[in-house]
Protein backbone atom coordinates (compact mmCIF):
# COMPACT_ATOMS: atom_id res chain seq x y z
CA UNK A 1 0.00 0.00 0.00
CA UNK A 2 2.62 2.36 1.18
CA UNK A 3 4.90 1.19 -2.05
CA UNK A 4 1.79 2.22 -4.36
CA UNK A 5 1.17 5.43 -2.32
CA UNK A 6 5.15 6.18 -3.40
CA UNK A 7 4.75 5.33 -6.76
CA UNK A 8 1.85 7.55 -7.39
CA UNK A 9 3.43 10.41 -5.78
CA UNK A 10 6.54 10.08 -7.96
CA UNK A 11 4.33 9.75 -10.74
CA UNK A 12 2.07 12.74 -10.19
CA UNK A 13 5.87 14.22 -9.53
CA UNK A 14 7.05 13.65 -13.16
CA UNK A 15 3.87 14.71 -14.41
CA UNK A 16 3.83 17.98 -12.75
CA UNK A 17 7.99 18.82 -14.00
CA UNK A 18 6.69 18.12 -17.16
CA UNK A 19 3.47 19.88 -17.50
CA UNK A 20 6.31 23.10 -15.66
CA UNK A 21 8.67 22.47 -18.51
CA UNK A 22 5.86 22.55 -21.62
CA UNK A 23 4.79 25.89 -19.65
CA UNK A 24 8.27 27.14 -19.57
CA UNK A 25 8.46 26.28 -23.96
CA UNK A 26 5.07 27.58 -24.21
CA UNK A 27 6.16 30.87 -22.86
CA UNK A 28 9.39 30.99 -24.36
CA UNK A 29 8.00 30.42 -27.44
CA UNK A 30 5.65 33.11 -27.47
CA UNK A 31 8.21 35.82 -26.01
CA UNK A 32 9.96 34.72 -29.19
CA UNK A 33 7.00 35.38 -31.32
CA UNK A 34 6.66 38.96 -29.50
CA UNK A 35 9.92 40.01 -29.84
CA UNK A 36 10.10 38.74 -33.52
CA UNK A 37 6.87 40.94 -33.85
CA UNK A 38 8.67 43.93 -32.15
CA UNK A 39 11.84 43.09 -34.89
CA UNK A 40 9.30 43.91 -37.41
CA UNK A 41 7.54 46.70 -36.56
CA UNK A 42 11.22 48.03 -36.41
CA UNK A 43 12.45 47.22 -39.27
CA UNK A 44 9.24 48.87 -41.30
CA UNK A 45 9.46 52.11 -39.27
CA UNK A 46 13.22 52.30 -39.94
CA UNK A 47 13.23 51.62 -43.78
CA UNK A 48 10.08 54.11 -43.95
CA UNK A 49 12.64 56.58 -41.99
CA UNK A 50 15.47 55.76 -44.43
CA UNK A 51 13.78 56.43 -47.57
CA UNK A 52 12.32 59.82 -46.35
CA UNK A 53 15.70 61.49 -45.14
CA UNK A 54 17.10 59.62 -49.03
CA UNK A 55 14.19 62.19 -50.34
CA UNK A 56 15.23 64.78 -47.80
CA UNK A 57 18.65 64.38 -48.90
CA UNK A 58 18.01 64.83 -52.56
CA UNK A 59 15.91 67.94 -51.68
CA UNK A 60 18.50 69.72 -50.15
CA UNK A 61 21.70 69.09 -52.48
CA UNK A 62 19.60 68.75 -55.52
CA UNK A 63 18.45 65.97 -57.55
CA UNK A 64 21.49 66.03 -60.19
CA UNK A 65 23.62 64.87 -56.81
CA UNK A 66 21.47 62.16 -55.92
CA UNK A 67 20.89 60.14 -58.74
CA UNK A 68 21.57 56.59 -59.93
CA UNK A 69 23.17 57.26 -62.78
CA UNK A 70 25.95 58.55 -60.16
CA UNK A 71 26.41 54.69 -58.62
CA UNK A 72 29.90 53.12 -59.42
CA UNK A 73 29.47 50.28 -61.88
CA UNK A 74 33.27 49.43 -61.67
CA UNK A 75 33.95 46.04 -59.65
CA UNK A 76 34.91 46.74 -56.40
CA UNK A 77 34.58 44.02 -52.85
CA UNK A 78 31.54 44.18 -51.13
CA UNK A 79 31.16 46.77 -48.04
CA UNK A 80 29.12 44.75 -46.58
CA UNK A 81 29.07 40.49 -46.20
CA UNK A 82 26.94 38.12 -44.38
CA UNK A 83 28.34 34.55 -43.52
CA UNK A 84 25.45 31.47 -42.50
CA UNK A 85 26.80 28.86 -39.89
CA UNK A 86 25.49 25.67 -38.77
CA UNK A 87 25.64 24.80 -35.63
CA UNK A 88 24.30 20.85 -34.41
CA UNK A 89 22.37 20.62 -31.66
CA UNK A 90 21.36 17.32 -30.13
CA UNK A 91 17.70 16.33 -30.45
CA UNK A 92 15.18 13.90 -28.39
CA UNK A 93 13.09 13.32 -31.80
CA UNK A 94 14.27 9.75 -33.62
CA UNK A 95 13.61 10.84 -37.18
CA UNK A 96 16.78 13.04 -36.91
CA UNK A 97 18.91 12.96 -33.32
CA UNK A 98 21.09 16.04 -34.78
CA UNK A 99 19.56 19.45 -35.62
CA UNK A 100 21.04 21.67 -37.63
CA UNK A 101 20.52 25.16 -36.98
CA UNK A 102 21.42 27.75 -38.91
CA UNK A 103 23.19 31.74 -37.78
CA UNK A 104 23.39 34.34 -40.04
CA UNK A 105 26.08 36.56 -39.02
CA UNK A 106 26.66 40.40 -39.94
CA UNK A 107 30.15 42.15 -41.10
CA UNK A 108 29.25 45.57 -41.64
CA UNK A 109 32.41 47.25 -43.60
CA UNK A 110 34.47 44.55 -43.68
CA UNK A 111 38.13 45.71 -44.71
CA UNK A 112 39.43 44.18 -47.14
CA UNK A 113 43.08 44.90 -47.56
CA UNK A 114 45.57 42.40 -47.73
CA UNK A 115 42.82 39.92 -48.50
CA UNK A 116 41.90 40.01 -44.54
CA UNK A 117 38.17 40.72 -43.42
CA UNK A 118 37.37 41.98 -40.30
CA UNK A 119 34.76 40.35 -37.95
CA UNK A 120 34.72 42.52 -34.63
CA UNK A 121 30.82 42.67 -34.78
CA UNK A 122 30.71 39.49 -36.05
CA UNK A 123 32.39 37.55 -33.39
CA UNK A 124 30.29 39.37 -31.13
CA UNK A 125 27.60 37.92 -32.36
CA UNK A 126 28.61 34.17 -32.58
CA UNK A 127 29.54 34.60 -28.89
CA UNK A 128 26.14 35.87 -28.13
CA UNK A 129 24.95 33.15 -29.38
CA UNK A 130 26.48 30.37 -28.34
CA UNK A 131 25.31 31.30 -24.58
CA UNK A 132 22.14 31.90 -25.51
CA UNK A 133 21.36 27.82 -27.01
CA UNK A 134 23.20 26.47 -24.45
CA UNK A 135 21.63 27.89 -21.79
CA UNK A 136 17.98 29.26 -22.78
CA UNK A 137 16.35 31.45 -20.77
CA UNK A 138 13.06 33.34 -20.86
CA UNK A 139 13.84 36.62 -22.72
CA UNK A 140 14.23 39.73 -19.90
CA UNK A 141 12.77 42.56 -21.21
CA UNK A 142 14.80 44.86 -19.02
CA UNK A 143 18.22 44.50 -19.90
CA UNK A 144 19.58 47.09 -17.33
CA UNK A 145 18.74 45.24 -14.12
CA UNK A 146 21.64 42.70 -14.75
CA UNK A 147 24.99 44.99 -14.51
CA UNK A 148 27.37 41.68 -15.85
CA UNK A 149 25.74 42.99 -19.11
CA UNK A 150 26.94 46.34 -18.24
CA UNK A 151 30.50 45.33 -17.57
CA UNK A 152 30.63 43.50 -20.39
CA UNK A 153 30.25 46.43 -22.34
CA UNK A 154 32.75 48.38 -21.10
CA UNK A 155 35.21 46.56 -21.14
CA UNK A 156 34.98 45.52 -25.10
CA UNK A 157 35.02 49.92 -26.04
CA UNK A 158 38.14 50.00 -26.40
CA UNK A 159 39.13 47.58 -28.82
CA UNK A 160 36.15 48.44 -30.73
CA UNK A 161 37.35 52.25 -31.27
CA UNK A 162 39.74 51.21 -34.33
CA UNK A 163 37.14 49.33 -36.10
CA UNK A 164 34.74 52.48 -35.32
CA UNK A 165 37.57 54.58 -37.49
CA UNK A 166 37.73 52.00 -39.86
CA UNK A 167 34.07 51.79 -40.70
CA UNK A 168 33.83 55.20 -40.56
CA UNK A 169 36.34 55.54 -43.25
CA UNK A 170 34.10 52.90 -45.32
CA UNK A 171 31.24 54.72 -44.67
CA UNK A 172 32.37 57.94 -46.15
CA UNK A 173 34.38 56.01 -49.03
CA UNK A 174 30.49 54.18 -49.97
CA UNK A 175 28.94 57.67 -50.04
CA UNK A 176 31.35 59.40 -51.91
CA UNK A 177 29.86 58.42 -55.02
CA UNK A 178 27.54 61.09 -54.65
CA UNK A 179 30.76 63.70 -54.04
CA UNK A 180 33.01 64.21 -51.22
CA UNK A 181 30.83 66.93 -49.21
CA UNK A 182 27.61 65.31 -48.65
CA UNK A 183 24.75 66.81 -46.73
CA UNK A 184 24.27 65.28 -42.96
CA UNK A 185 20.68 64.29 -44.16
CA UNK A 186 22.61 61.94 -46.65
CA UNK A 187 24.50 60.34 -43.65
CA UNK A 188 21.43 60.23 -41.36
CA UNK A 189 19.86 57.92 -44.21
CA UNK A 190 23.25 55.72 -44.79
CA UNK A 191 22.76 55.00 -40.79
CA UNK A 192 19.36 53.78 -41.43
CA UNK A 193 19.76 51.77 -43.89
CA UNK A 194 22.57 50.27 -41.95
CA UNK A 195 20.44 49.72 -39.21
CA UNK A 196 17.78 48.18 -41.45
CA UNK A 197 20.39 46.15 -43.04
CA UNK A 198 21.35 44.52 -38.76
CA UNK A 199 17.78 43.94 -38.11
CA UNK A 200 17.05 42.06 -41.29
CA UNK A 201 19.81 39.62 -39.91
CA UNK A 202 18.26 39.82 -36.43
CA UNK A 203 14.54 38.90 -37.61
CA UNK A 204 16.28 36.24 -40.11
CA UNK A 205 18.26 34.62 -36.24
CA UNK A 206 15.24 34.77 -34.63
CA UNK A 207 12.58 33.10 -37.19
CA UNK A 208 15.42 30.05 -36.64
CA UNK A 209 15.02 30.51 -33.06
CA UNK A 210 11.18 30.52 -33.31
CA UNK A 211 11.58 26.97 -35.36
CA UNK A 212 13.78 25.60 -32.72
CA UNK A 213 11.27 26.75 -30.27
CA UNK A 214 9.10 25.21 -31.93
CA UNK A 215 10.57 21.91 -32.26
CA UNK A 216 11.08 22.14 -28.33
CA UNK A 217 7.16 22.44 -27.84
CA UNK A 218 6.24 19.49 -30.66
CA UNK A 219 9.53 17.44 -28.34
CA UNK A 220 7.36 18.09 -25.29
CA UNK A 221 4.47 16.49 -26.72
CA UNK A 222 2.61 19.78 -28.05
CA UNK A 223 0.56 19.48 -31.23
CA UNK A 224 2.05 21.34 -34.16
CA UNK A 225 -1.04 22.35 -35.23
CA UNK A 226 -1.39 24.18 -31.89
CA UNK A 227 1.93 26.33 -33.00
CA UNK A 228 -0.03 27.50 -35.81
CA UNK A 229 2.61 26.18 -38.32
CA UNK B 1 21.42 107.64 -55.40
CA UNK B 2 20.19 105.66 -58.81
CA UNK B 3 20.31 106.50 -62.48
CA UNK B 4 17.41 107.98 -64.51
CA UNK B 5 16.31 103.71 -64.89
CA UNK B 6 12.67 105.23 -65.04
CA UNK B 7 13.39 106.62 -68.20
CA UNK B 8 15.00 104.50 -70.13
CA UNK B 9 14.59 100.66 -68.83
CA UNK B 10 11.20 100.05 -70.53
CA UNK B 11 12.69 100.84 -73.99
CA UNK B 12 14.53 97.41 -74.07
CA UNK B 13 13.56 95.60 -70.94
CA UNK B 14 9.88 96.71 -70.14
CA UNK B 15 7.93 94.01 -72.35
CA UNK B 16 10.25 91.41 -70.50
CA UNK B 17 9.67 92.52 -66.92
CA UNK B 18 6.09 92.82 -67.65
CA UNK B 19 6.29 89.32 -68.58
CA UNK B 20 8.43 87.92 -65.69
CA UNK B 21 5.66 89.98 -63.68
CA UNK B 22 3.21 88.11 -65.32
CA UNK B 23 5.18 84.54 -64.86
CA UNK B 24 5.16 85.63 -60.99
CA UNK B 25 1.40 85.71 -60.66
CA UNK B 26 0.95 82.35 -62.09
CA UNK B 27 3.19 80.53 -59.13
CA UNK B 28 1.37 78.32 -56.45
CA UNK B 29 -0.62 80.02 -53.65
CA UNK B 30 -0.63 78.79 -50.00
CA UNK B 31 -3.89 77.44 -51.03
CA UNK B 32 -2.39 75.07 -53.97
CA UNK B 33 -0.42 73.63 -51.65
CA UNK B 34 -2.77 72.55 -49.21
CA UNK B 35 -4.57 71.07 -51.84
CA UNK B 36 -1.76 69.29 -53.21
CA UNK B 37 -0.27 68.40 -49.09
CA UNK B 38 -3.74 66.40 -48.98
CA UNK B 39 -3.81 63.95 -52.24
CA UNK B 40 -4.13 60.43 -51.80
CA UNK B 41 -1.21 59.52 -54.24
CA UNK B 42 0.59 60.84 -57.94
CA UNK B 43 -2.36 60.74 -59.65
CA UNK B 44 -4.54 62.66 -57.32
CA UNK B 45 -1.24 65.06 -57.17
CA UNK B 46 -1.20 65.36 -61.19
CA UNK B 47 -5.28 66.42 -61.18
CA UNK B 48 -4.20 69.56 -58.88
CA UNK B 49 -2.01 70.45 -60.73
CA UNK B 50 -3.72 70.11 -63.85
CA UNK B 51 -5.57 73.26 -62.52
CA UNK B 52 -2.41 75.17 -62.34
CA UNK B 53 0.14 76.33 -65.29
CA UNK B 54 1.63 73.00 -65.21
CA UNK B 55 -1.38 71.53 -66.81
CA UNK B 56 -0.60 71.10 -70.24
CA UNK B 57 3.28 69.51 -69.44
CA UNK B 58 1.49 66.97 -67.02
CA UNK B 59 -1.85 66.26 -69.05
CA UNK B 60 -0.37 63.35 -71.12
CA UNK B 61 1.58 61.56 -68.75
CA UNK B 62 0.47 57.93 -68.00
CA UNK B 63 -0.01 56.48 -64.79
CA UNK B 64 1.69 55.45 -62.54
CA UNK B 65 3.36 58.58 -62.27
CA UNK B 66 6.78 58.77 -60.54
CA UNK B 67 7.85 62.03 -58.41
CA UNK B 68 10.99 62.21 -60.82
CA UNK B 69 8.63 62.44 -63.86
CA UNK B 70 6.50 65.06 -61.97
CA UNK B 71 10.02 67.32 -61.28
CA UNK B 72 11.11 66.62 -65.05
CA UNK B 73 7.72 68.35 -66.62
CA UNK B 74 7.39 71.25 -63.86
CA UNK B 75 11.20 71.79 -65.10
CA UNK B 76 10.66 71.86 -68.80
CA UNK B 77 7.79 74.71 -68.24
CA UNK B 78 10.22 76.88 -66.16
CA UNK B 79 13.02 76.10 -69.24
CA UNK B 80 10.46 77.45 -71.73
CA UNK B 81 9.60 80.57 -70.17
CA UNK B 82 13.21 81.32 -69.85
CA UNK B 83 13.56 80.42 -73.57
CA UNK B 84 11.41 82.60 -74.21
CA UNK B 85 12.47 85.89 -72.55
CA UNK B 86 16.16 84.97 -73.39
CA UNK B 87 15.22 84.94 -76.85
CA UNK B 88 13.61 88.27 -76.98
CA UNK B 89 16.01 90.14 -74.47
CA UNK B 90 18.82 92.16 -75.82
CA UNK B 91 22.21 93.45 -74.19
CA UNK B 92 22.69 93.30 -71.25
CA UNK B 93 19.87 92.00 -70.26
CA UNK B 94 20.39 88.53 -72.20
CA UNK B 95 24.11 89.20 -70.50
CA UNK B 96 22.23 88.38 -67.28
CA UNK B 97 20.12 85.76 -67.98
CA UNK B 98 22.44 83.37 -69.16
CA UNK B 99 24.54 84.24 -65.81
CA UNK B 100 21.62 82.74 -64.59
CA UNK B 101 22.19 79.18 -65.97
CA UNK B 102 25.73 78.90 -65.55
CA UNK B 103 25.23 77.09 -61.99
CA UNK B 104 22.87 74.27 -63.83
CA UNK B 105 25.92 74.75 -66.54
CA UNK B 106 28.62 73.60 -63.70
CA UNK B 107 26.33 70.91 -62.01
CA UNK B 108 25.97 69.09 -65.41
CA UNK B 109 29.63 69.27 -66.09
CA UNK B 110 30.44 67.60 -62.80
CA UNK B 111 27.34 64.89 -63.59
CA UNK B 112 29.21 64.17 -66.63
CA UNK B 113 32.72 63.66 -65.17
CA UNK B 114 31.79 62.07 -62.03
CA UNK B 115 28.92 59.78 -64.26
CA UNK B 116 32.38 58.71 -66.61
CA UNK B 117 34.11 57.81 -63.50
CA UNK B 118 32.05 55.63 -62.40
CA UNK B 119 31.98 53.98 -65.96
CA UNK B 120 28.45 54.91 -66.52
CA UNK B 121 26.90 55.69 -69.76
CA UNK B 122 26.53 58.98 -71.31
CA UNK B 123 23.66 59.06 -72.92
CA UNK B 124 21.86 58.30 -69.78
CA UNK B 125 23.84 60.61 -67.91
CA UNK B 126 22.84 63.48 -70.80
CA UNK B 127 19.27 62.23 -69.46
CA UNK B 128 19.78 63.48 -66.08
CA UNK B 129 21.63 66.95 -67.02
CA UNK B 130 19.70 70.03 -65.86
CA UNK B 131 18.08 71.41 -68.96
CA UNK B 132 19.05 75.11 -68.36
CA UNK B 133 22.56 74.20 -67.81
CA UNK B 134 22.91 71.98 -71.44
CA UNK B 135 25.46 73.34 -73.80
CA UNK B 136 26.65 71.72 -77.42
CA UNK B 137 30.23 69.71 -76.90
CA UNK B 138 28.50 68.88 -73.00
CA UNK B 139 29.00 65.22 -73.96
CA UNK B 140 32.61 65.70 -75.13
CA UNK B 141 33.20 65.57 -71.72
CA UNK B 142 33.28 62.13 -71.38
CA UNK B 143 36.80 61.58 -73.05
CA UNK B 144 38.86 63.68 -70.45
CA UNK B 145 40.98 62.01 -68.00
CA UNK B 146 42.28 65.23 -65.96
CA UNK B 147 41.22 69.30 -65.58
CA UNK B 148 43.82 70.23 -68.32
CA UNK B 149 41.68 68.33 -70.86
CA UNK B 150 38.47 68.65 -69.39
CA UNK B 151 39.17 72.33 -70.05
CA UNK B 152 41.54 72.13 -73.27
CA UNK B 153 39.18 69.77 -74.81
CA UNK B 154 35.47 71.19 -74.36
CA UNK B 155 35.44 74.00 -71.57
CA UNK B 156 37.68 76.32 -73.45
CA UNK B 157 34.74 77.11 -76.06
CA UNK B 158 31.91 77.40 -73.26
CA UNK B 159 31.15 79.93 -70.62
CA UNK B 160 33.06 78.71 -67.76
CA UNK B 161 35.93 79.15 -69.45
CA UNK B 162 37.13 82.02 -67.38
CA UNK B 163 36.04 80.07 -64.25
CA UNK B 164 38.67 77.53 -64.86
CA UNK B 165 41.79 79.17 -64.04
CA UNK B 166 42.12 78.28 -60.70
CA UNK B 167 41.84 74.51 -61.14
CA UNK B 168 43.72 73.34 -64.02
CA UNK B 169 45.68 70.65 -63.00
CA UNK B 170 47.13 67.61 -64.34
CA UNK B 171 45.80 65.42 -61.57
CA UNK B 172 43.87 62.75 -62.17
CA UNK B 173 39.76 63.07 -61.82
CA UNK B 174 39.08 61.45 -58.24
CA UNK B 175 36.16 62.07 -55.95
CA UNK B 176 37.82 64.84 -54.05
CA UNK B 177 39.27 66.99 -57.33
CA UNK B 178 36.01 66.87 -58.73
CA UNK B 179 34.18 67.86 -55.46
CA UNK B 180 37.21 70.60 -54.99
CA UNK B 181 36.39 71.36 -59.13
CA UNK B 182 33.13 71.84 -58.21
CA UNK B 183 32.95 74.43 -55.68
CA UNK B 184 36.06 76.34 -56.97
CA UNK B 185 33.99 76.72 -60.22
CA UNK B 186 30.79 77.96 -58.43
CA UNK B 187 32.78 80.36 -56.30
CA UNK B 188 34.43 81.78 -59.40
CA UNK B 189 31.21 81.93 -61.39
CA UNK B 190 29.49 83.97 -58.32
CA UNK B 191 32.28 86.35 -58.05
CA UNK B 192 32.29 86.72 -61.83
CA UNK B 193 28.29 87.06 -61.37
CA UNK B 194 28.57 89.87 -58.59
CA UNK B 195 31.46 91.91 -60.43
CA UNK B 196 28.86 92.10 -63.49
CA UNK B 197 25.91 93.16 -61.56
CA UNK B 198 28.23 95.55 -59.87
CA UNK B 199 28.84 97.30 -63.09
CA UNK B 200 25.09 97.35 -63.81
CA UNK B 201 24.58 100.18 -61.16
CA UNK B 202 21.51 100.93 -59.99
CA UNK B 203 18.78 99.01 -58.49
CA UNK B 204 19.77 95.94 -60.18
CA UNK B 205 23.97 95.89 -58.25
CA UNK B 206 21.55 97.03 -55.12
CA UNK B 207 19.17 94.04 -55.13
CA UNK B 208 21.39 91.41 -56.98
CA UNK B 209 24.28 92.17 -54.72
CA UNK B 210 22.00 91.37 -51.45
CA UNK B 211 20.86 88.08 -53.27
CA UNK B 212 24.26 86.99 -54.43
CA UNK B 213 25.64 87.82 -50.93
CA UNK B 214 23.21 85.71 -49.36
CA UNK B 215 23.97 82.85 -51.46
CA UNK B 216 27.59 82.70 -51.03
CA UNK B 217 26.92 83.15 -47.58
CA UNK B 218 24.61 79.85 -47.36
CA UNK B 219 27.35 78.27 -49.13
CA UNK B 220 29.88 78.94 -46.95
CA UNK B 221 28.04 77.48 -44.37
CA UNK B 222 27.10 74.55 -45.78
CA UNK B 223 30.75 74.10 -47.05
CA UNK B 224 31.48 73.97 -43.68
CA UNK B 225 29.61 71.76 -42.12
CA UNK B 226 29.53 69.31 -45.22
CA UNK B 227 32.56 69.00 -44.51
CA UNK B 228 32.95 68.37 -40.59
CA UNK B 229 34.28 64.94 -40.36
CA UNK B 230 35.99 64.72 -43.59
CA UNK B 231 39.29 64.94 -45.63
CA UNK B 232 38.70 68.21 -46.53
CA UNK B 233 42.10 70.47 -44.96
CA UNK B 234 41.03 73.49 -43.71
CA UNK B 235 43.42 75.68 -45.71
CA UNK B 236 40.91 74.01 -48.83
CA UNK B 237 37.73 74.58 -47.37
CA UNK B 238 39.18 78.58 -46.43
CA UNK B 239 39.67 78.48 -50.37
CA UNK B 240 36.24 77.19 -51.52
CA UNK B 241 34.66 80.45 -49.64
CA UNK B 242 33.58 83.14 -51.65
CA UNK B 243 35.57 86.45 -51.13
CA UNK B 244 32.35 88.66 -50.72
CA UNK B 245 29.54 88.56 -48.36
CA UNK B 246 28.37 89.14 -45.00
CA UNK B 247 30.94 86.65 -43.79
CA UNK B 248 33.44 87.43 -45.91
CA UNK B 249 36.59 87.70 -44.21
CA UNK B 250 36.26 87.27 -40.46
CA UNK B 251 33.55 84.65 -40.55
CA UNK B 252 34.96 83.07 -43.33
CA UNK B 253 38.35 82.66 -40.62
CA UNK B 254 36.55 80.93 -38.45
CA UNK B 255 34.36 78.71 -39.86
CA UNK B 256 37.34 77.42 -41.54
CA UNK B 257 38.26 75.90 -38.53
CA UNK B 258 34.63 74.54 -37.05
CA UNK B 259 34.72 71.02 -35.86
CA UNK B 260 31.26 70.63 -35.12
CA UNK B 261 27.65 72.09 -35.81
CA UNK B 262 27.75 74.11 -32.53
CA UNK B 263 31.03 76.22 -33.46
CA UNK B 264 29.61 77.10 -37.18
CA UNK B 265 26.39 78.05 -34.79
CA UNK B 266 28.32 80.05 -32.29
CA UNK B 267 30.22 81.82 -35.85
CA UNK B 268 27.10 82.67 -37.76
CA UNK B 269 24.99 83.66 -35.08
CA UNK B 270 27.06 87.11 -34.43
CA UNK B 271 25.50 88.43 -37.76
CA UNK B 272 22.04 89.46 -37.04
CA UNK B 273 20.66 88.57 -40.40
CA UNK B 274 21.37 84.76 -39.70
CA UNK B 275 20.67 84.62 -36.54
CA UNK B 276 17.05 84.41 -36.84
CA UNK B 277 17.90 81.72 -38.89
CA UNK B 278 19.78 79.26 -36.41
CA UNK B 279 17.18 80.81 -33.75
CA UNK B 280 14.82 78.23 -35.11
CA UNK B 281 17.01 75.11 -34.76
CA UNK B 282 17.84 73.62 -31.27
CA UNK B 283 21.73 72.80 -30.78
CA UNK B 284 23.26 69.87 -32.67
CA UNK B 285 20.44 69.87 -35.39
CA UNK B 286 21.00 70.81 -38.69
CA UNK B 287 17.43 68.87 -40.10
CA UNK B 288 15.39 71.97 -40.76
CA UNK B 289 18.51 74.42 -41.69
CA UNK B 290 17.67 74.09 -45.27
CA UNK B 291 13.94 75.21 -44.87
CA UNK B 292 15.40 77.88 -42.51
CA UNK B 293 17.37 79.23 -45.71
CA UNK B 294 15.18 78.76 -47.94
CA UNK B 295 12.51 80.64 -46.28
CA UNK B 296 14.86 83.66 -45.64
CA UNK B 297 15.60 83.21 -49.47
CA UNK B 298 12.61 83.83 -50.57
CA UNK B 299 12.00 86.42 -48.34
CA UNK B 300 14.68 88.13 -50.07
CA UNK B 301 13.38 87.15 -53.57
CA UNK B 302 9.50 88.33 -53.01
CA UNK B 303 11.34 91.87 -51.95
CA UNK B 304 13.43 92.22 -55.14
CA UNK B 305 9.55 92.73 -57.06
CA UNK B 306 8.68 95.36 -55.14
CA UNK B 307 10.37 97.54 -56.95
CA UNK B 308 10.49 98.29 -60.71
CA UNK B 309 13.19 99.03 -63.60
CA UNK B 310 15.71 96.41 -62.90
CA UNK B 311 16.82 92.69 -63.91
CA UNK B 312 17.08 90.94 -60.32
CA UNK B 313 12.78 90.50 -61.29
CA UNK B 314 14.57 87.69 -63.69
CA UNK B 315 16.63 86.01 -61.23
CA UNK B 316 14.01 86.37 -58.32
CA UNK B 317 11.40 84.75 -60.71
CA UNK B 318 13.74 81.73 -61.89
CA UNK B 319 14.74 81.11 -58.02
CA UNK B 320 11.26 80.77 -56.90
CA UNK B 321 10.08 78.61 -59.58
CA UNK B 322 12.68 76.37 -58.46
CA UNK B 323 12.14 76.53 -55.23
CA UNK B 324 8.70 75.97 -56.04
CA UNK B 325 9.70 72.77 -57.60
CA UNK B 326 11.27 71.61 -54.88
CA UNK B 327 8.43 72.14 -52.94
CA UNK B 328 6.33 70.28 -55.43
CA UNK B 329 9.17 67.60 -55.54
CA UNK B 330 8.90 67.06 -51.48
CA UNK B 331 5.14 66.84 -51.52
CA UNK B 332 5.12 63.99 -54.29
CA UNK B 333 8.08 61.74 -52.39
CA UNK B 334 5.92 62.28 -49.34
CA UNK B 335 2.60 61.64 -50.79
CA UNK B 336 4.19 58.73 -52.69
CA UNK B 337 6.03 57.19 -49.26
CA UNK B 338 2.95 57.62 -47.42
CA UNK B 339 4.60 60.17 -44.83
CA UNK B 340 2.37 63.11 -45.21
CA UNK B 341 2.65 64.16 -41.77
CA UNK B 342 6.16 65.03 -42.48
CA UNK B 343 5.43 66.89 -45.27
CA UNK B 344 5.81 70.33 -43.77
CA UNK B 345 9.20 69.73 -42.89
CA UNK B 346 10.83 71.13 -46.15
CA UNK B 347 7.75 72.87 -47.72
CA UNK B 348 8.69 76.82 -48.45
CA UNK B 349 5.52 78.46 -48.70
CA UNK B 350 6.18 81.38 -51.63
CA UNK B 351 2.93 83.17 -50.99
Amino acid sequence: MEEQEVNQSCENGRRNGEAEQEEDSALQFLDSIDSYLCLMDSLSSTLREGWLELASARHSMGISRITNVLLDLKPHSAATTIKVSSHVFESSSTEDPMVRQPHITLSKWSSFKDGKGCFGEAVAGEEEFKNKSQNPQLRHRNPSQFPEFQEAHTSSEGASLSADDEAKKERTKSLSVFGTLVSPKLRAAQHSFESVLEILVEIANKRSLLVWDALGMEDDGVPWWVLGW
Amino acid sequence: MYGFEALTFNVHSGYLEAIVRGYRSGLLTAADYNNLCQCENLDDIKLHLSATEYGPYLQNEPSPLHTTTIVEKCTLKLVDEYKHMLCQATEPLSTFLEYITYGHMIDNVVLIVTGTLHERDVHELLEKCHPLGMFDSIATLAVAQNMRELYRLVLVDTPLAPYFSECITSEDLDDMNIEIMRNTLYKAYLEDFYRFCQKLGGATAEIMSDLLAFEADRRAINITINSIGTELTRDDRRKLYSNFGLLCPYGHEELAVCEDIDQVRAVVEKYPPYQSIFAKMSYGETQMLDKAFYEEEVKRLCLAFEQQFHYAVFFAYVRLREQEIRNVMWISECVAQNQKSRVHDSVVFIF
